[in-house]
């Protein structure tokens, strides 16, 4: 089951302001809170937050809402961004780095799926060998990526731990298929 | 206390000398009669100095408007008589004028206390901000964006830290001896408590002997600490150098006795001063230069 938020639209019903813009802590801290609630109440494994409607995003807000969000995911669920401008995922980025864990983001123009924030590239090539779609074995993705299993598991223990990859009975999927 | 004829960051210096040479409640006079310019530092710093006394319970200074005409309509334009007439007695003639944000002036004086005013700071910058940034500077479009981050950030360091509210102006102008070239220029202080202090609880022991204004904005500025314990903070100001290394920006915060800055190619000022003469709270100021002209 997946839900989809539509981030400005909780900005407007939670901060008393004419702007679309995501600035300041205490506004990303309420607008957290909201979405928070939001994932607690409907339960779904994938939560896409659409950023389309949404004005400046500074880092302060980037921090609160994304960051935060994904610092405290419930193992097992899985966040996407989706909608997001060049200056939006710049901010997003910065703090995703700066806590050294990544985000999925559905690129705007091309309408694929990729990560973003610290990215280490063994990550990124077991990402894309599961990019089709299809539940793989650590097997798997060592055959696909010519790996060895212990290259192929670290890599996919990662991504696991990030909430990026759902893994199910020793196979793993990029959870966007539910 | 004689405000200098053309007063911007570097004038400051020569302001704060003569501030802090009396207490805060004494009976101060502000003579701005001679006064031809004033950067958004400066006017920002003067309402500071009045806030100052203000909140130390001194009696409300006076405040010589000056004798040129066209400095008191442009500094009408930039909205400082009209927080300027709460924190000093005007003697001398104010120009009647409605602030102009269609001019050089981004952002007239505005002040800074809660969450709500750094909205209203960041929605009414973004339509000035990419008719002068992308249009005039020549910068690309999405600097506009990085801009107002920047300044969302600046502005957030009085709300988050400061104890107490702050002024904020952004213009557009050339900076002719320095630079050569059209720069805009966003400048934030408020009267609070100053790095030093913000940062003390947490940051004082790490520094031992060493600790001072001039090391707890070594900690925020280089080290990105933050009085809060919480791992995500201290993020801000690190946004705003990240910002200013792409666009060839500067950066400067002056605090208590000490001032800090980025120094971009194009300037030649120091990292770090100390022992300069105290004046309360933060000044924060940044500038976008115009991109050079492309050669050949």
């Amino acid at each position: 089951m997946r839900q989809t938020i539509q981030v400005e639209q909780v900005l407007r019903e939670t901060v008393q302001t004419p702007y679309r813009d995501l600035v300041t802590r205490a506004t990303g801290r309420a607008v957290r809170t909201s979405i928070e609630q939001a994932l607690e109440a409907a339960g779904a494994m994938l939560t896409v937050l659409d950023f389309s409607e949404v004005g400046l995003v500074d880092f302060s807000c980037a921090d609160e809402i994304v960051a935060k969000l994904l610092l405290n995911q419930t193992a097992g669920t899985f966040v996407l961004l989706q909608g997001l401008r060049e200056d939006q995922l710049d901010a997003i980025e910065h703090v995703l780095d700066h806590h050294a864990i990544v985000a999925l983001i559905r690129d705007r123009s091309s309408g694929t799926v990729r990560m973003v924030g610290r990215v280490e590239p063994d990550m990124r090539d077991a990402f894309g060998a599961l990019e089709t779609g299809e539940m793989l074995s650590t097997d798997g993705v060592a055959a696909r990526t010519g790996w060895t299993f212990e290259r192929a598991r670290t890599a996919l223990e990662s991504l696991t731990r990030l909430n990026v990859v759902r893994a199910s009975d020793g196979s793993y999927t990029v959870p966007l298929a539910v | 206390m004689e405000i200098p004829a053309k007063f911007d960051d570097r004038s400051f210096e020569q302001f704060t000398q003569s501030f802090a040479a009396g207490g805060l409640t004494d009976k101060m006079v502000f003579d701005a009669r001679t006064a031809q310019w004033a950067s958004p530092f400066g006017l920002v710093a003067m309402l500071t100095a009045g806030q100052a006394v203000k909140e130390a319970g001194g009696a409300m200074p006076a405040f010589t408007v000056p004798i040129a005409e066209e400095v008191r309509r442009y500094w009408t334009r930039t909205g400082f008589f009209r927080h300027a007439m709460e924190l000093f007695e005007l003697h001398g003639k104010v120009p009647k004028q409605k602030p102009d944000t269609q001019s050089d002036v981004l952002l007239e004086v505005t002040p800074v206390r809660a969450s709500e005013d750094v909205h209203t700071v960041v929605g009414r910058i973004q339509e000035g901000a990419a008719r002068i940034i992308h249009g005039e500077l020549g910068l690309e479009a999405k600097a506009t964006m990085g801009f107002a981050m920047a300044l969302s950030e600046a502005c957030q360091n009085i709300v988050e830290h400061a104890g107490t509210g702050g002024w904020v102006s952004v213009h557009a102008y050339t900076f002719r001896r320095r630079l050569g070239r059209r720069v805009v220029v966003i400048a934030v202080s408020d009267a609070g408590v100053g790095f030093r202090r913000s940062l003390e609880a947490t940051q004082q022991r790490r520094f031992g002997d060493r600790w001072g204004d001039a090391a707890a904005l070594e900690a925020a500025v280089i080290q990105h600490t933050s009085r809060f314990r919480d791992p995500g903070r201290g993020q801000g100001i690190a946004g705003i150098k990240r910002y200013l290394s792409r666009w060839d920006g500067k950066l400067t915060i002056r605090s208590g006795t000490a001032r800090i800055a980025i120094v971009p190619s194009w300037d030649d000022d120091v990292p770090l001063t100390e022992h300069l003469s105290p004046f309360p709270g933060a000044q924060v100021q940044i500038v976008i230069p115009a991109q050079e002209a492309k050669s050949g």
